[in-house]
């Protein structure tokens, strides 16, 4: 379309006509090796997440490592964690569409479906860090026979708001953004798919009409998202910031978490998008070596903006030079495996993005794909390093306590990390992942004379 | 116009910090450091008074000893200059808790008796007032600790034995002084000094714990903390505790 | 009822403009990507009232959100960590996410009134859909009398329509 896309090197120049075809033979050629993947991920996630949850919700937090005073643990960090890969998904689909960056397109409709099932891990990490998770829906605000409602000052009443928010926003925004989708695969689709895709579009015909309002609507849904984002992350971190123990109680923490948030998130989607455009040969036309390299540039800002928040979180605190803080800040610097730990997180958020500076890299997808995992782990490193530590120099010395995460722990945060895998591919097979009609408008309406 | 300033003044009392000044009580406990000579009777009276679950060698082994009144030991100086110091610590029943804030469900808030209270019922186990407590004085049942025989012969009635999954904590014998509130009540009298005494000041040998309402002045409590050698622990986060420590100065002087 | 079936948008377009000048107004446009750009000049700029339904949702949210926070807190009073009965951050908090959430919920539900989605569920004229339209065809369809539908169709394929019908109805 003439109105964005100056630059012609971000687009991705398709044929109307094989779109449709394309994408959904993405959703419907599924071969038997991608059954047995998917089976074995399914496995990995009931034994690694689903039976260790179950164990754990039998045996009481008691097979956890957690103790008094350290009792926000691997669990916790894991929240965190997905929170901010969720991110990543509605900052491409609501930041870069109110900016009309045109390169979004092809890549907005994975990211956001990655934001849902994120999301949806989330939600799980807050029951399964629950004492006792049965009792998860007293959390939730709604008139009840106890009459009590819910006290609204506690950091943990603003997440559930928070993520709640998030999460109605993101299906709703998701599915909305999908409607016109459904609509023209329905025609490709037999059987149950046709039913399926029948109902979700409910009955869109792409009228004029129809169009104004799905693109004003999806403004306002930008425009509504974008500061949801921010606020998600920040009372996210406003969890451990509004406390008074030391290590958490810091201003900066919010746009920290924030930043390392959206870090954290666009190395997610492009972990994913690699792996797509593996196992899906056909989508290499639409994800491109130039969405690497915008993701690429996107990157290496977070990773420099995240490391000046690192360098500045620990500098104040060495500065102000409390008794509480230093001792904090001894233990996460100067105390064997956690200055390992810190290093490896340096190493990992810092050191290895600047490489990122060269073309070469960002247009390369393995090289690009093996940084995002050393991203993934640094992140992870980095709330491991806020979390559980803080808590294990607290104020009275005689309660100092070491953490150590026992094995329960460690197979539910990997099997997440298969159940999200798993849930992707079940997704990749019922709805589109790449959205058809955002891109042919990317690809620009055909024009007999001129035009593009 | 008198019910236009009654409801003025109600919403006056939404804005004022922590309802305190209404409080009908503010039991608060001195601790004589002077005194304490580390015996650790107020945590055996503790056990059998609040149904504090035993939970055996390997949980014990990884800290999780239950007691909600610990002492803590510190030791200063090399041999053979050595000072130990111990300090009872239990849950300090601060006037602006941090854990209140913390709770989402409103399983621990401030009561009328200026209390911090905890209901076993409604919790569900976030965490969160212990991460934000700065004494770690709450404590978390891990899994179903089942009293084990003899033991469940001595179970109080008074007080409920909970489940797998709560977080607890100090109560300063809550049970105790919803008795004497009761029986005062009986004789038509107000609650006075001494009515209520918790298992830990009952059973400590040298009397160095004293118990009673900060807010009556006449109170034995009232005048100890008016004590020169009086301090708060970690004052300095303004968490407000109603427990004030005696500073140790018995032996200053002796041992440099 | 005349359908026209283009493979341009630009020849869509001067056909659409050349029945204006005809006089003929009812002209509705089915695309698979919005042409808002390049039809709007030709059949005028559209308003609709979408915004009305997600500043009514944001403001519902805003007052639910601090509502919610102070009249539940009024109805138990249970002071907690010396902090007021009302105070602000939870009523600021809460109610900036409760606005985001209700400005969604009415946006999408506003899109679902104002596109016709939901209209098109009872009506049988609005049931007519042209698969080809959602691949890679852009369709126009003419709301005309019966005896105006040849001049139509004449004009349709002057301007290189690939495919012309009528469609009846009712």
């Amino acid at each position: 379309m003439s109105n964005h896309g100056h630059d012609e090197e971000t687009k991705v120049r398709v044929d109307f006509k094989e779109v449709n075809r394309d994408i959904f033979s993405v959703m419907t050629d599924t071969g038997p090796r991608y059954y047995v993947v998917m089976a074995l991920f399914a496995m990995a996630a009931v034994g690694l997440f689903i039976l260790p949850w179950a164990y754990q919700i039998y045996n009481g937090q008691g097979v956890t490592g957690l103790n008094v005073p350290v009792v926000w643990g691997v669990y916790l960090v894991n929240f965190v964690f997905w929170v901010g890969v969720a991110h990543a998904g509605t900052l491409i689909s609501a930041m870069l569409f109110i900016t009309k960056t045109p390169w979004r397109r092809a890549i907005a409709r994975s990211a956001e479906s990655m934001t849902l099932l994120a999301l949806f891990l989330v939600t799980l990490f807050i029951f399964i860090h629950m004492g006792r998770p049965w009792n998860f829906y007293w959390t939730f605000p709604y008139p009840n026979q106890r009459q009590l409602w819910l006290n609204f000052q506690s950091p943990i009443m603003f997440d559930v708001f928070a993520i709640g928010t998030y999460f109605t926003s993101s299906v709703v925004f998701l599915y909305f953004g999908m409607i016109p989708d459904f609509a023209a695969l329905k025609h490709h689709a037999t059987g149950w798919r046709k039913q399926l895709y029948s109902v979700l579009s409910v009955g869109w015909r792409g009228s004029d009409k129809e169009w104004h309002v799905h693109g004003k609507a999806t403004m306002f849904f930008a425009s509504f998202i974008m500061p949801l984002v921010v606020s998600v992350h920040s009372i996210v971190s406003w969890d451990f910031a509004l406390s008074i123990v030391p290590g958490y109680t810091k201003t900066v923490f919010a746009p920290y978490f924030v930043t390392g948030a959206l870090l954290s998130g666009f190395a997610g989607v492009i972990t994913m998008l690699t792996l797509v455009r593996w196992a899906f040969p056909v989508t290499k036309k639409y994800i491109t070596l130039m969405h690497y390299d915008r993701v690429g540039v996107f990157i290496l800002v977070l990773s420099l903006t995240w490391s000046y928040l690192t360098g500045l979180e620990v500098f104040t605190g060495i500065y102000a030079n409390t008794t509480y803080e230093t001792e904090h800040l001894i233990y996460k610097l100067a105390v064997s495996p956690y200055i390992y730990l810190f290093s490896l997180m340096i190493f990992c958020n810092t050191v290895l993005p600047l490489i990122l500076i060269l073309k070469k890299v960002r247009k390369s997808t393995s090289a690009m794909f093996v940084m995002c995992l050393f991203i993934i782990v640094g992140m992870w490193l980095e709330r491991y390093l806020i979390i559980p530590n803080s808590l294990s120099r607290k104020f009275l010395p005689y309660m100092w306590h070491d953490y150590m995460p026992t094995w329960v722990e460690g197979a539910i945060t990997i099997g997440a990390f298969c159940a999200f895998v798993t849930m992707f591919m079940v997704m990749i097979k019922i709805a589109p992942i790449i959205s058809p009609f955002e891109v042919k408008e990317d690809s620009g309406v055909p024009m007999e004379k001129g035009g593009h | 116009m008198s019910v236009l300033k009654s409801i003025g003044g109600k919403l006056k009392s939404y804005r004022t910090g922590g309802n305190q000044e209404t409080a009908d009580h503010r039991w608060g406990m001195v601790v004589d450091l002077d005194r304490c000579n580390g015996c650790e009777a107020c945590v055996v009276a503790c056990y059998a008074e609040n149904n504090l679950p035993v939970v055996g060698e390997a949980d014990c082994a990884v800290s999780r000893a239950f007691s909600w009144i610990r002492i803590e030991r510190y030791v200063e100086g090399e041999y053979p200059n050595v000072k130990t110091g111990f300090i009872p610590i239990m849950c300090q029943q601060c006037g602006k808790a941090p854990c209140e804030t913390g709770c989402p469900v409103y399983a621990t808030y401030h009561n009328q008796d200026g209390l911090n209270v905890q209901v076993y019922n409604r919790c569900v186990g976030t965490f969160t007032c212990a991460t934000y407590c700065p004494y770690d004085v709450r404590r978390f049942n891990w899994r179903s600790y089942k009293p084990q025989a003899p033991l469940d012969e001595q179970l109080n009635p008074d007080v409920s034995v909970r489940e797998m999954g709560v977080m607890e904590k100090c109560t300063f014998c809550i049970q105790r002084i919803v008795a004497a509130k009761d029986k005062a009540k009986d004789e038509n009298r107000a609650v006075k000094d001494g009515d209520v005494r918790p298992a830990c000041v009952q059973s400590c040998p040298p009397g160095a714990l004293v118990f009673g309402d900060l807010n009556d002045p006449a109170s034995e409590v009232s005048k100890l903390a008016k004590s020169p050698r009086r301090y708060r622990l970690l004052e300095e986060l303004n968490a407000d505790p109603s427990v004030i420590y005696l500073k140790r100065v018995a032996d200053e002087g002796k041992n440099e | 009822m005349v359908f026209g079936l283009f493979k341009y948008v630009d020849t869509m377009a001067d056909a659409a403009s050349k029945l204006k000048t005809e006089g003929i107004d009812d002209i509705r446009v089915f695309s698979p990507v919005p042409v808002d750009h390049e039809m709007d000049p030709v059949l005028g700029e559209k308003k609709n009232p979408l915004r009305f339904f997600t500043f009514f949702g944001g403001l519902s949210g805003l007052f639910f959100g601090a509502l919610l926070v102070l009249t539940t807190a009024a109805l138990y009073v249970l002071p907690r960590g010396g902090k007021p009965i009302w105070a602000a951050p939870p009523v600021l908090l809460v109610s900036y996410e409760t606005t985001i959430l209700f400005g969604v919920l009415m946006t999408y539900f506003g899109f679902l009134v104002l596109s016709g989605l939901i209209k098109n569920f009872y009506s049988t004229e609005e049931k007519i859909c042209f698969p080809e339209t959602m691949d890679d065809s852009f369709g126009l369809l003419i709301n005309v009398r019966s005896d105006r539908e040849e001049a139509v169709m004449k004009i349709l394929k002057e301007f290189g329509a690939s495919e012309v019908r009528t469609i009846a109805w009712e």
